[in-house]
């Protein structure tokens, strides 16, 4: 009964990160486009400008409810600040691509060090943050004393990196990641684990939500770098400070099949915009087709459009199948590990 | 929308996760248990540490293959 109601509590303090999510991605929005961050819609036939790098509304408002539940919550605060040092760290590197337009391998490279702070904590403050000990479903688990810190920091720029490769239509990484943290939410609650874990996954959720509402076709908003990387840091941390790291892997399947196929193509880390053989073409139409082209990646989305043209629109809540898919295959994952 | 790509989607979404669990009890089972370097000289963790990562790097490259094979087999017979 008492987890019950620290649950509870959890869930409803991140409830306040939908509006605020909501009211930060309208201020970034103004403010970006009054600036001149502006991307253009490549996928539209009239090419609108679209304020760009307004994901940072989502980091800012993970990690404002974070401290706040840290002093209202009563969990303890190190892993807390370890998750928040992390989502951070990964927006930090994203507005410095987003300005700068990095080289495509120093943002795996950067990534990497965004997972120190859990490394550090962790070492630290042993058994508050993570406890190396991984748990697999069906099979019970084994320690890994050696492998899991390091581990840590690979999940970091993995998560980032292959959250930030598949954003191409609107709505579809914002969407996507929602669908992941809500289903790890409902798995989390399902096998009771702590509090903190739940009141992450709801507040990413719920900030992801918010910012969804302007960035869903049409889109209003762009995330840019600065939302994607630090959004897929978070379920990097996420995963390691809720002991869901196997589910995590199966929940982000679409991000996987995307990234590898990208990279087993181009083979280098590179930027979508330095492509000079894109994966899709615009129809006259307004619809998106294969381009055809054998050089370019098969990315996911060209995968779904092969023979066949299709809006923007069905694309992408076609993705957001692919994700509640993929996540549910998580949540019978995370029963079946049952930690 | 080609439908027939989203149904495969799924088929090599639900075979991956099996192959995923499979990979993970054959670790949790079979491998972890295992004395590959005698723990107790000197460094003797650590090398053993990283045999194991080093099998468990094989199986995730090897669960890869089967992904890379299963999408192209189909995708490419139907694209190009």
């Amino acid at each position: 009964m008492a987890s019950l109601g620290a649950n509870t509590i959890a869930i409803l303090i991140a409830l306040g990160s939908f509006p605020v999510s909501l009211a930060l991605t309208r201020f970034f929005m103004y403010w970006n486009l009054k600036h001149g961050i502006i991307g253009i819609d490549i996928h539209k036939l009239n090419r609108p400008k679209i304020p760009e790098m307004v994901g940072v509304a989502v980091p800012t408002t993970i990690v404002l409810f974070a401290a706040i539940y840290a002093m209202v919550g009563g969990s303890s605060s190190i892993p807390l600040l370890a998750y928040c040092l992390v989502v951070g760290l990964a927006a930090l590197v994203g507005a410095v691509d987003d300005r700068l337009r990095l080289r495509g391998i120093f943002k795996p490279l950067l990534t990497l060090l965004c997972g120190l702070p859990v490394l550090i904590l962790g070492l630290a403050f042993r058994g508050q943050v993570y406890t190396s000990t991984l748990h697999v479903p069906l099979f019970g688990g084994y320690h890994l004393p050696v492998i899991y810190p390091l581990t840590v920091l690979v999940a970091v720029s993995v998560t980032s990196n292959t959250v930030n490769m598949l954003d191409p239509l609107n709505g579809s990484m914002a969407g996507g990641i929602s669908i992941v943290a809500g289903g790890l939410l409902i798995g989390s609650l399902l096998i009771g684990t702590g509090s903190m874990s739940i009141f992450l996954y709801a507040s990413l959720m719920f900030s992801l939500l918010g910012f969804l509402y302007y960035n869903r076709f049409p889109a209003r908003a762009f995330a840019g770098n600065v939302g994607q990387l630090s959004i897929g840091a978070s379920i990097g941390a996420l995963a390691i400070l809720g002991k869901t790291e196997i589910a995590s892997i199966v929940a982000i399947f679409p991000n996987i099949q995307n990234s590898f196929f990208f990279l087993s193509r181009i083979r280098r880390f590179t930027e979508h915009r330095e492509l000079t053989s894109k994966p899709t073409k615009l129809l006259p139409d307004g619809k998106l087709a294969d381009s055809e082209d054998p050089r370019a990646p098969l990315t996911l989305v060209r995968t779904l459009l092969i023979g066949r043209p299709a809006t923007e629109n069905e694309i992408v809540s076609t993705i957001w199948m692919l994700f509640l898919t993929s996540t549910s295959l998580a949540v019978i994952t995370l029963l079946l590990t049952g930690v | 929308m080609n439908t027939r790509a989203v149904g495969y989607e799924l088929v090599v979404f639900v075979t991956q996760w099996g192959l995923m669990l499979v990979g993970f009890g054959i670790l949790t089972k079979l491998i972890a248990p295992l004395n590959l370097v005698n723990p107790s000289s000197s460094l003797g963790l650590y090398f053993d540490a990283a045999a194991k990562a080093l099998i468990a790097l094989i199986l995730s490259v090897t669960w890869l293959f089967v992904w890379d094979r299963q999408v192209r087999i189909y995708f490419r017979r139907r694209g190009k």
